[in-house]
């Protein structure tokens, strides 16, 4: 018996990749088959394969039928049918909202000096100037679609078996790679199986090879090109990607076909460049020796590319979506690649070089500012502990954590092993991950955190039912009992993994003291398993549980008795507290960390963990929050653990407090009424202990040997993101060339005022800078500026004490003897001392 | 002779404030008695009342963006001039409007 339905298909688009892969995704919940079935053009579909879905041809409109067949077919077809006909729209419209890429932002300067320059996006930041390599793209459609006698087929049964031997030997190889790989490198490897394993790319090239009587590389490179575009049609940034890794699939097929001449993989790199490309597939970068590539120019590589992702990762800047670079930069160029800002100069003349030579050093000193901080203690200025961690989903990126300064891990989330497979990890498999992450942690504590999935991330190998509120739902640790199997297999590779370095557990989810019972219960027969089959493994391991529902803050001095630790989720506590959906834009207003009802909740939390003598953290998306960072002191958190880009900022701040002002501070803010007043309470808190004054000696310069407009505005920018006043200088400096569009800030007298109002800027800050030789302003005015008085001012409408000074600057520039005083000054401290006193 | 002025430009925070400083400076000089209002990133400040409009025998409005409160000048002679000559040239403004109301 089967069920079947009919519907409409609703997206005006039609079903092109994004969708399919929400329908394939949707139909693992189902272990019978799924046919979908186009009754307009009468195609069929397996809703478990994507290309198949997309090759469909179904349109806006199409009255299509599904036939579910086997166990649960009736349940599941209500289920899938809802799906297909309301869920399936609102998914697509969402992804559809996601936001775009970044764009290029042109220094002033490259245009001026109307210089030959790419742009793109910035994919990953940073600058490298050099030498141009050029890597050819990886197929080479002449030689494989030449017609002559090297490529007519002997006979295509011959050829098809070819063909299933290559698919074979590449998933063998694949399969082999799987168990050495991990991370990153092993999420590109499933998707490349994922592909060679699916049957309608199988089907597709067989069916080629029938049809065009070609032989097998030939299909294989055809069936390859069909369903890359249609992949390339997606309007999914993600879809369009998975382009890449099916050509890379070809590649394999095609070398062990051996229909390939010379491609990147063969490529050596024998001194360092900058690599350009069309686009580089992940096993190519890999192949390249990396600490030889200066830098990346990609023509058609997405932001959540691996290769761009593995870029990031090794601070290799980037950029990508540059239109012809490969038939603009044959190789052997000069260039300097801008990756903050997504430019490419070509053969820069020697002012934009003096430009980038400058903006190199700040980068250079920012960077190593940026490692002072990474190398701070865990630590209040008055001494108290405080262990700033790392947040991780995957092992490989830990080095970055340690480099950005972690202390630890406060969360490993292992959801991302479940992902995207048909199987289930076994013990073994995650054993070796986690002994990898405990021996590479090299003694620091590591929080693994068990499998937190539930009905809103449906995972193929578990069938969890979709459920109309999965937040509130089968989630966390409640899915365990009944699928014990998978909670067991992980309990004991975390279990055996401990013995080779610090690693404790985390539960989710938990709300009742009997849960953890229940878990504690389980933990000690597993470690017994474990005892009794002589395996090696740490008996006294300490367990923790997330505190994201409410229950667990107000009896914490309960579960104290009964756990180690607690770390705390705040989305989901925020979420759940404020019964609030964060995805949901019209109640996102309740989303407060401030509030006081959420900071009651969490005091009283970690004051009865605290007498219990049990340690509380955070590991929310609110840790990152340099600017949060005296609120949470002031709590009592014992840790924090952020993603690991925001730990050199935090440890900055952390460094500043004093216990006491922090403890103040949270003392108010609990008595406040809303989350408006705690903003206002921090603000004061900013003011009083960290006030930046408006102006000091890093922001004058006595003797600038700025040549150009271009320039001084950079030394502005420049000398205000050293000190920390503003976000961008990159969008600061952009800011000031706006403000001069309008018209010329000089205003006679050698005085020239660059100025403006600019979310890039932090606190309001006076720049004074004297020039060695005087630069013509290129405005109306003949003459040319020797001195420079700069405002930057943050953006919003509330004015700041310090922001109503500076029009009493302003007058008083209009008077020559302060002018005058200005230049004669010898030191920067006359200079500050004249300003103060000018806005006082 | 009695005259009002106003200040302003897109930004708000350097050139009204220089400009008022140097039309009432000059003006000081000049043995004019002037009153210039501001209105910059703070909002309106030193706010002409319309006893001050009524009595001076002039409005200069030095500016680089369209002014608040406009209609307070209907019926008034006005000098228009861009807040960068009123930095520069406060002089030649003044002398000229002095001429033109025949003071």
């Amino acid at each position: 018996m089967a069920v079947e339905f009919t519907f409409d298909f609703p997206l005006p688009l039609g079903l092109h990749a994004r969708p399919a892969a929400f329908i394939q995704e949707q139909s693992q919940n189902f272990k019978g088959e799924i046919i979908f079935e186009n009754l307009r053009n009468g195609r069929k579909a397996e809703a478990r394969s994507i290309l198949s879905l997309i090759t469909s041809d179904t349109q806006f409109g199409d009255t299509c039928r599904v036939i579910i067949s086997g166990e649960g077919e009736k349940d599941f077809a209500a289920a899938f049918q809802r799906f297909l006909e309301e869920d399936l729209k609102q998914k697509e419209e969402r992804a559809v909202q996601a936001a775009p890429a970044g764009t290029a932002l042109v220094p002033r300067l490259v245009l001026k000096e109307k210089e030959v320059y790419l742009t793109g996006q910035p994919a990953s930041p940073g600058l490298a100037s050099g030498q141009v390599f050029l890597l050819r793209a990886g197929l080479d459609e002449e030689s494989l679609l030449a017609d002559d006698e090297n490529n007519s087929p002997v006979s295509i049964q011959a050829e098809k078996e070819a063909f299933l031997l290559a698919l074979e030997e590449v998933r063998k190889g694949l399969e082999k790679q799987l168990l050495e790989k991990a991370g990153v490198e092993r999420n590109i490897v499933q998707a490349h199986l994922s592909i060679v394993t699916d049957q309608a790319f199988r089907s597709r090239v067989e069916e080629i090879m029938e049809k065009e009587k070609c032989k097998a590389r030939q299909a294989v490179y055809l069936a390859a090109k069909e369903f890359s575009q249609l992949l390339l049609e997606a309007r999914s940034q993600y879809l369009r990607e998975r382009a890449a890794d099916i050509q890379d699939v070809a590649r394999q097929l095609l070398d062990s076909l051996g229909g390939r001449k010379e491609t990147a993989s063969t490529v050596v790199l024998n001194q360092p460049a900058i690599i350009v490309a069309e686009d580089l597939f992940p096993s190519e970068f890999l192949n390249l020796r990396t600490e030889l590539i200066k830098g990346l120019i990609l023509e058609k590589a997405g932001q959540t590319s691996h290769t761009l992702i593995m870029a990031r990762s090794q601070s290799i800047p980037a950029v990508t979506g540059v239109d012809q670079a490969s038939r603009l930069l044959p190789g052997g160029e000069k260039v300097i690649l801008d990756g903050t800002r997504g430019v490419v100069v070509i053969s820069p003349g020697e002012k934009v070089s003096r430009y980038y030579q400058k903006e190199m050093e700040v980068e250079r000193l920012l960077l190593q500012r940026r490692q002072e901080q990474a190398s701070l203690p865990g630590r209040t200025a008055d001494g108290r502990r405080v262990e700033i961690a790392a947040n991780i989903a995957r092992p490989e990126e830990l080095d970055k954590a340690w480099r950005d300064g972690a202390e630890g891990v406060g969360i490993l989330r292992t959801e991302l092993l479940l992902y995207g497979r048909p199987t289930l990890p076994d013990e073994e498999e995650q054993f070796l991950l986690y002994k990898k992450v405990a021996e590479e942690a090299e003694g620091r504590p590591v929080i693994i955190r068990t499998f937190d999935i539930g009905g809103d991330k449906p995972i193929p190998a578990i069938n969890l039912p979709s459920e109309p509120n999965p937040f509130l739902g089968y989630r966390g640790i409640r899915i365990y009992q009944e699928n014990y199997e998978l909670f067991r297999h992980q309990i004991r590779a975390i279990l055996r993994a401990a013995f080779y370095g610090q690693l404790k557990i985390m539960f989710p989810m938990v709300s009742l003291v009997e849960e953890v019972d229940w878990l504690k219960e389980k933990l000690a027969e597993l470690a017994g398993e474990l005892e009794a089959e002589g395996l090696p493994f740490r008996e006294k391991i300490e367990t923790g549980i997330m505190l994201e529902v409410p229950s667990v803050a107000l009896l914490a001095d309960k579960f104290a008795a009964e756990v180690d630790f607690f770390s705390v989720g705040s989305n989901d506590l925020i979420q759940y507290f404020f019964a609030a959906d964060r995805s949901n834009p019209k109640v996102r207003y309740l989303h407060q960390p401030l509030n006081p009802a959420l900071l009651r909740l969490l005091a009283g939390a970690i004051s009865r963990a605290h007498e219990a003598g049990r340690w509380v953290g955070l590991c929310g998306e609110m840790a990152g929050d340099s600017r949060l960072t005296p609120v949470f002191v002031g709590l009592g958190f014992d840790e924090l653990s952020m993603s690991s880009g925001f730990i050199p900022e935090v440890k900055a701040v952390l460094a500043r407090l004093k216990m006491a002002d922090c403890q103040q501070l949270v003392e108010e803010a609990l008595n406040s009424s809303t989350a408006a007043e705690n903003d206002e309470h921090l603000q004061r808190f900013y003011q009083l202990h960290f006030s930046q004054d408006i102006i000091d000696e890093q922001l004058v310069n006595l003797e600038a040997d700025s040549r150009s407009k271009a320039e001084v505005l950079q030394e502005i920018a420049l000398r205000l993101e050293l000190s920390g006043r503003v976000e961008s200088r990159a969008r600061f400096e952009q800011a000031l060339w706006k403000r001069e569009d309008d018209v010329a800030t000089d205003i006679g007298f050698g005085l020239a005022i660059p100025h403006c109002q600019s979310e890039a800027v932090r606190t309001p800050s006076i720049v004074v800078l004297k020039l060695k030789q005087p630069v013509d302003w290129e405005s109306k005015e003949d003459q040319p500026v020797d001195l420079i008085v700069s405002l930057a001012i943050p953006a919003g409408k509330k004015v700041t004490q310090q922001l109503q000074l500076l029009p009493r600057l302003s007058r008083k520039l209009i008077y020559e003897e302060f002018r005058q005083a200005l230049r004669q000054a010898t030191e920067a401290g006359q200079i500050i001392a004249l300003i103060k006193e000018a806005i006082a | 002779m009695k005259l009002v002025a106003v200040t302003a430009c897109p930004t708000g925070i350097a050139h009204t404030y220089m400009a008022a400083e140097q039309l009432e400076r000059v003006a000081r000089k000049m043995g004019l008695s002037i009153k210039v209002e501001t209105q910059g990133a703070m909002g309106i400040e030193n706010e002409l009342d319309p006893d001050e409009i009524r009595e001076a025998a002039a409005v200069i409005l030095a500016t680089g963006i369209p002014i608040q409160k406009s209609e307070r000048f209907e019926g008034k002679k006005i000098f228009e001039f861009s807040v960068q000559e009123a930095i520069k040239n406060a002089e030649g403004i003044l002398q000229k409007v002095k001429e033109q109301i025949g003071g």
